[in-house]
């Protein structure tokens, strides 16, 4: 072994030791548990443990509140990933308009929201959305609107704690955002200009190609987020009203730790681990299409 | 023109002005309702500002009060120094963990690097709650339920970090580490005294990002933190937010007991942060 | 127990202690107990008079009630579970099953208990808890708001008391009669039980919840959202229901006793408001209710000073005490002869406590009657029809039992 590389190892081991104790041990454990049925039995007495091969992914598949937190949580991500990302990229570009006046105060605090705590903000925006006494419905009020029962109607649940979500996030894609928006190269911007292309079409012919990649990685990443979005329910809703807020995990959460049913909030685990894989393959896919990768 | 050109910079910063209202806030609020007296939250029509400040919120939820011969409190201020306490030792200890080895990705040749670092871009398309329900047996047999290694180990095993340290140290010569190397430093103190400093800004973005995922995280230590003398300051919150929902003014005191401090340090740290996140690209 | 395991445990659990001591204050490690909802708040209140007597500091955490069962659960799971706890008697059951608390050592402590309660505590023929305090739900009403419409209490029967809400309704019809809230199952489980229904069949494996008295219950819980008489509302919406029952919001509240402490502490004025029996088909019958019991884990290192402790707690004096505190209900027969219980709005909670009835002593209970509040929420949002929802609910229920049907088939489980 050359000097070199002790001090590698030296460097690298601790970390990955770390990581495979709280990381690669527990996947593999994860992938253990999931064909057994530990439940609230096995916590009793171990003799209860039996192995059930597939037998919790079958469960699941035909369990009816499973598929709701599955449509919901798609839910959460197909509207929340346009919603988030086209506000990033509409503040990042308006903030990228050379005539805007005092851009850092404006970006440092709009990104403030980003670096609040979730269940602080979540108990805020809880007393925001108050039929009776929240602030959004005086405002709807006071432009003649009725109030909306922001939290309690199955109905706008979900776009209720996607409001919350999206003022919490879209800081940081916007700051990802004017990033990129700042590299697209200036001389493109100019020629498109002398060609008399209006700003739509420059957007689309020159902004959009240069952006891309990042669009596309922050869309992505965003996709992950909101598959795994659980301390908002947890704290605004509890997963109601009428369960249209139960996301995978909350689901997850619930079968494992509230009723101890470990083998199938570990089969939840791993549905919700081969939808983020799904996802990133789609990810690299498009991205060699586009040879952006 | 000059005239378009300065009316179209009124509207965009107008504009940009009003978006930063709107998203400010909610936090503005919330500090607003935090000195309402009790009560006054929740009354019609919706008030906007107190009828007199008040501090008996904050009272309330800070200080210990002693009510026939019991003592009374909702240990926020306990909390909030096991926040400060986990989240800036998980910082430290990651920071420490982790930059050598983002180096020694990018910069030092061994065996296995290539395979080792392809199995961590891939991992971490596995969502770390696969991972919670069996590492809390482990724990249990290891003895960490309820302390706050429990809390801390988990946030150590920083992939992303590893894999961010990298990134950066690539862009650092090849020759720089090399002339040191003939000058006969050893590994370590090239590390210390060549690579360390360049990545300093790296580092101080690294280490607020660290800070703020501890800070702000509630899924684990909500699982694995059973005394209520160790809870973090998010899994206090959301102890008192189930059972004091009515009480929004004593709430919205706790958020910004919450919130304060992170934003404060965002504050201080923005110019780093921010710059560290727009990777030097963009001047204001 | 065997004596190697014991030893072991308590050299290894004397390590920590050692450390502790040297930062503790005279060494003196408190008592841990986790107690929910108000009893969480108010028994620090209870324990200088233990403290003195026994030199023993005992330190309480409040448990939020809506996160208690997975916190309690996940402790259990740990070994993190505190020496002496509080668990709601429907769950004693299960806590018992999985070798989470120790049966009850002394016949003594258990003497003199209402033997209805404390048979809802009783796992395999032994005793697991120390029934504290007894829970029946009453409905609380607004004295001032249905006087106006001629009546001094709100009638024994489901169809009068659907005419006087009616009344009530038109002449209030921006408020409410009721509040049930939609996530809290207790209202509509005392409703099934008022309507006679057995929740469960086939010695509790399976859901019966296809049967014409739960249709019955059904039908009559949702019909007062349909009618405008209750608010769709889940708990995290209606953020403070004492001042909206101030506020004449609603007039009629089924609740259990932690609510008169409510009344009294907010200042509601006593003329204003007084108690009746839940109503029933045809008059007030029998009804489960939150009662509480006290526990002491299975694995804590002081079960002597934890059963002092919870002997304590559940004197008659403390029991007295937390009365006028908080408004709970003493579960000790005698404690019933002091003059403070003879107030007129504590009547209709002696006379419930009388006709208890008992919760299907199965683990998934809990589980169950979420499923149960599920289904009806469900039905009163209008996503679908009772038939439909029962059959779904029984549906959910026998999943919920699949794993204790298979051990009860197997004979593992009486």
């Amino acid at each position: 072994m050359t000097r070199q590389e002790r001090a590698a190892w030296l460097f690298c081991a601790p970390v990955l030791a770390i990581i495979a104790l709280v990381f690669v041990l527990p996947t593999a454990l994860a992938m253990a548990l999931s064909v057994t049925d530990y439940s609230v039995y096995a916590l009793g007495d171990w003799q209860n443990l039996r192995f059930v091969g597939l037998g919790n992914f079958v469960d699941l598949l035909s369990t009816p509140l499973f598929w709701r937190a599955l449509g919901n949580t798609l839910m959460f991500a197909g509207l929340g990933v346009p919603m988030a990302i086209g506000t990033s990229l509409a503040v990042a570009l308006l903030l990228h308009d050379t005539t805007v006046r005092w851009k850092p105060l404006w970006r440092v605090l709009l990104f403030a929201p980003y670096v609040t705590s979730v269940v602080a903000t979540a108990v805020v925006w809880r007393f925001l959305f108050n039929e009776r006494f929240g602030l959004l419905n005086r405002a709807l009020g006071a432009i003649g609107l009725p109030p909306v029962d922001w939290l309690g109607n199955p109905h706008t649940s979900i776009p209720a704690i996607l409001l919350f979500v999206t003022w919490k996030t879209f800081g940081y894609n916007m700051i990802v955002f004017t990033a990129a928006l700042s590299a697209v190269p200036q001389d493109l911007m100019e020629a498109a200009r002398l060609d008399g292309a209006g700003s739509w079409r420059r957007f689309r012919h020159v902004t959009l190609p240069a952006i891309g990649p990042t669009l596309l990685l922050a869309a992505v990443m965003s996709i992950a987020g909101f598959l795994q979005i659980f301390a908002e329910p947890y704290v605004m809703t509890m997963g109601g009203p009428a369960q249209s807020t139960t996301t995978v995990l909350f689901f997850m959460f619930e079968e494992g730790f509230k009723w101890w049913n470990l083998g199938q909030a570990s089969a939840v685990a791993f549905i919700l681990f081969l939808m983020i894989l799904a996802i990133t393959l789609v990810q690299t896919r498009i991205g060699r299409r586009y040879e952006w990768l | 023109m000059v005239v378009t050109r300065s009316l179209r910079g009124v509207l965009t910063t107008g504009a940009a002005a009003l978006l930063t209202a709107l998203t400010i806030a909610p936090l503005a609020y919330m500090s607003v309702v935090s000195f309402m007296p009790r009560g006054e939250s929740s009354t019609l029509p919706t008030p906007l500002w107190p009828s007199r400040w008040s501090g008996e919120n904050y009272y309330e939820l800070l200080v210990r009060r002693l009510i026939d011969g019991a003592w009374f409190d909702y240990r926020i201020v306990p909390a909030l120094w096991n926040s400060v306490w986990v989240a800036s030792l998980s910082t430290l200890l990651g920071l420490l963990l982790t930059v050598p080895s983002g180096y020694a990705f990018a910069k030092l040749r061994f065996r296995g690097r290539q395979r080792l670092l392809q199995l961590l871009i891939a991992s971490l398309v596995v969502p770390g709650q696969v991972a919670m329900l069996p590492l809390f047996l482990i724990f249990k047999e290891l003895g960490l339920v309820n302390s706050y290694a429990g809390v801390i180990l988990p946030s150590l095993a920083g992939i992303f970090a590893v894999l961010f340290v990298r990134q950066a140290t690539l862009a650092i010569p090849d020759e720089m580490i090399d002339a040191a190397r003939i000058d006969g430093a050893s590994e370590a103190r090239i590390f210390r005294v060549v690579v360390l400093p360049l990545l300093t800004p790296v580092v101080v973005t690294l280490a607020l990002f660290m800070f703020l995922g501890s800070w702000n995280d509630f899924l684990w230590p909500l699982i694995v933190l059973a005394d209520q003398n160790r809870y973090t300051l998010p899994v206090a919150v959301a102890a008192i937010a189930r059972e004091h929902a009515a009480d929004a003014e004593l709430m919205m005191a706790a958020s910004v007991v919450t919130t304060l401090p992170v934003l404060l340090l965002f504050l201080t740290l923005q110019r780093y942060y921010l710059t560290g996140l727009l990777g030097g690209s963009v001047k204001g | 127990m065997d004596a190697t395991g014991w030893t072991r445990r308590a050299v290894l659990g004397s390590l920590p202690a050692l450390g502790l001591a040297a930062c503790a204050r005279g060494g003196d490690d408190p008592l841990r107990m986790w107690a929910m909802s108000w009893e969480g708040d108010y028994s620090p209140l209870l324990m200088p008079p233990f403290t003195a007597a026994t030199g023993v500091p005992v330190e309480v955490q409040s448990l939020p009630t809506t996160a208690s069962h997975e916190k309690l659960l996940i402790a259990t799971a740990g070994g993190a579970l505190p020496d002496v706890f509080m668990l709601f008697n429907g769950w004693v059951t299960e806590f018992a099953t999985i070798g989470a608390i120790a049966p009850v050592p002394a016949p003594g402590l258990v003497a003199d208990i209402f033997p209805g309660v404390l048979a809802s505590t009783r796992v395999g023929g032994r005793d697991y808890a120390v029934p504290w305090s007894v829970a029946p739900q009453v409905n609380f009403y607004r004295r001032d708001l249905l006087a106006a419409i001629g009546y001094d209490a709100p009638p024994g029967d489901w169809d009068d008391l659907r005419a006087m809400a009616l009344k009530l309704k038109r002449r209030r019809p921006d408020d409410y009669v009721f509040l049930m809230l939609l996530n809290w199952p207790t209202a509509l489980v005392n409703i099934l039980s008022l309507a006679g229904a057995t929740p469960l069949r086939d010695r509790n494996t399976r859901g019966n919840f296809r049967t014409a008295e739960a249709r019955q219950a059904f039908a009559y819980y949702a019909s007062l959202f349909a009618d405008g008489l209750a608010p769709k509302a889940l708990s995290t919406e209606v953020q403070d229901p004492v001042a909206a029952f101030a506020q004449g919001y609603f007039a009629i509240w089924p609740s259990g006793p932690t609510t008169l402490r409510d009344l009294a502490q907010r200042g509601v004025p006593p003329e204003r408001w007084s108690t009746a029996r839940c109503a029933g088909p045809d008059g007030p019958g029998p009804l489960s209710g939150q009662s509480a019991s006290l526990c002491v884990s299975a694995t804590t290192r002081r079960p002597a000073e934890a059963w002092a402790l919870v002997r304590h707690l559940t004197s008659i004096d403390s029991e007295l005490h937390f009365q006028r505190a908080i408004g709970n209900l003493p579960a000790r027969v005698r404690a019933w002869a002091s003059p403070q219980m003879k107030k007129p709005v504590l009547r209709p909670f002696a006379e419930q406590m009388r006709f208890p009835s008992p919760d299907p002593k199965v683990i998934e209970w809990e589980q169950i009657q979420i499923q149960i509040q599920f289904a009806a929420e469900r039905v009163v949002r209008g996503l679908q029809t009772i038939p439909q929802a029962l059959a779904d609910l029984d549906e959910r229920v026998d999943r919920l039992l699949a794993k204790r049907r298979s051990l009860v088939e197997a004979g593992k489980l009486a």
